[in-house]
């Protein structure tokens, strides 16, 4: 637990029980910092995670650019986020999809960018 | 001896750089950030500092949770910069100060702080995506970078970093050397990165943070995580950061500058506070 801030809705606070839970996938992710990785990683997804041992559960999220299913399993923001800018995706692409939009919609949300859109 | 110029509490953010790096500065969304960062720099080339302080947080750049210190003071000679994932940014590295890190380490410890205590620390956006705002590369002084975790919980309290201000204070007043020094606390204001609260921003509680830091921050040490999640989302706790610099100032401080402005995905705050 996290002083109560784990009952925040829409939160997934980052406790040490996900940091547990989702290890493998942030090791993984962690790896991408380097650029000769990244570059391995996009030859072939699939082989350069078998040998994070990622589960097929796992491999199958990244596969899936599926964010919100990758910090449900402990995934780090910070370290999804790698894995993102590997694979050519944003920081507002992450985001309009884990609340479940386009990124579109999400845009049109911003005040920042009123009348522009 | 060691004399303590101000400090600078600050956002930082990604977007920051992106910005930057993409020279956005006179764009119409971005124009209000940086001209709002122009105060803070001049104040910086006014007063001189020949040493910077800055607490902040490293985003899974030079740390991972194999080993996750809760403190981690960088004590070399020269920092590097970070690959956060998409190329190293086109700065110099920063330099460092051994000898006052040296001496920090020392006296954070007998005022019962504890540290990692590294002789390598890699810089990423917790820094760097602001430091093209306060000063021109080359980096006209060294950095001494003080890193806190306030990713993976348990994270320290707000109160615990109120104290090391006051412990921070302690070290740069009885630092032998003739050195001019300024705090830098980093941190976002309100944000949230993750899941369906993505985008949250509250630019109310924000201010309400900037009105509490500079007249009675004592409220801001008594607040819990929870709070500080609820009111500015989840990832802006790395707001209790601010409280480090504030503490190493006196009670009542004379405010130099402050801004505030919050486009997109997070409030950009910036504060510039003297002792009084």
């Amino acid at each position: 637990m996290a002083d109560g801030c784990d009952n925040l809705p829409g939160t997934t606070v980052f406790t040490g029980e996900r940091s547990r839970q989702g290890y493998r996938l942030n090791r993984f992710a962690m790896s991408l910092a380097d650029p000769d990785r990244r570059k391995q990683f996009l030859v072939d997804e699939a082989a350069y995670m078998a040998t994070f041992e990622l589960s097929e559960r796992e491999q199958d999220m990244v596969r899936r650019r599926d964010w919100r299913a990758m910090i449900d399993h402990g995934g780090n923001i910070y370290l999804m986020l790698k894995i993102a800018g590997t694979v050519g995706q944003t920081l507002l692409q992450m985001g309009a999809q884990m609340r479940g939009e386009t990124l579109e919609q999400f845009m049109a949300t911003r005040p920042g960018l009123a009348g522009r859109h | 001896m060691a004399h303590l110029l101000g400090g600078i509490g600050t956002s930082h953010a990604p977007s920051i750089a992106h910005a930057y790096d993409k020279k956005l500065q006179a764009d119409p969304l971005w124009a209000p950030l940086f001209d709002g960062f122009r105060p803070a720099k001049d104040w910086l080339a006014r007063v001189k500092p020949d040493l910077m302080v800055v607490i902040y947080n490293d985003h899974m750049n030079r740390f991972f949770f194999d080993a996750y210190p809760t403190f981690a003071l960088g004590v070399g000679e020269r920092h590097e910069l970070a690959d956060e994932g998409w190329g190293k940014r086109q700065f110099p590295a920063l330099a460092g100060d051994s000898a006052f890190g040296w001496h920090l380490a020392r006296s954070l410890i007998a005022d019962e702080f504890d540290p990692t205590i590294c002789q390598e620390i890699t810089i990423d956006h917790g820094i760097l995506s602001v430091l093209p705002l306060l000063w021109d590369a080359p980096w006209p002084a060294p950095i001494v970078p003080l890193a806190v975790n306030v990713i993976q919980h348990p994270i320290p309290t707000a109160r615990r970093l109120w104290k090391l201000g006051h412990a921070l204070r302690h070290a740069i007043d009885t630092y032998e050397k003739d050195a001019r020094v300024v705090v830098v606390g980093t941190g976002g204001m309100s944000h949230q990165l993750h899941g369906e609260r993505f985008g949250f921003m509250n630019p109310e509680w924000d201010n309400r943070f900037l009105d509490l830091l500079e007249h009675d921050p004592s409220v801001l040490a008594r607040t819990g995580h929870d709070e500080y999640m609820r009111q500015g989302g989840a990832e802006s706790v790395e707001m209790i950061m601010w409280l480090a610099m504030r503490g190493a100032l006196t009670p009542a401080v004379r405010r130099i500058h402050r801004h505030y402005y919050a486009p997109l995905i997070t409030g950009y705050g910036l504060v510039v506070f003297e002792d009084a």
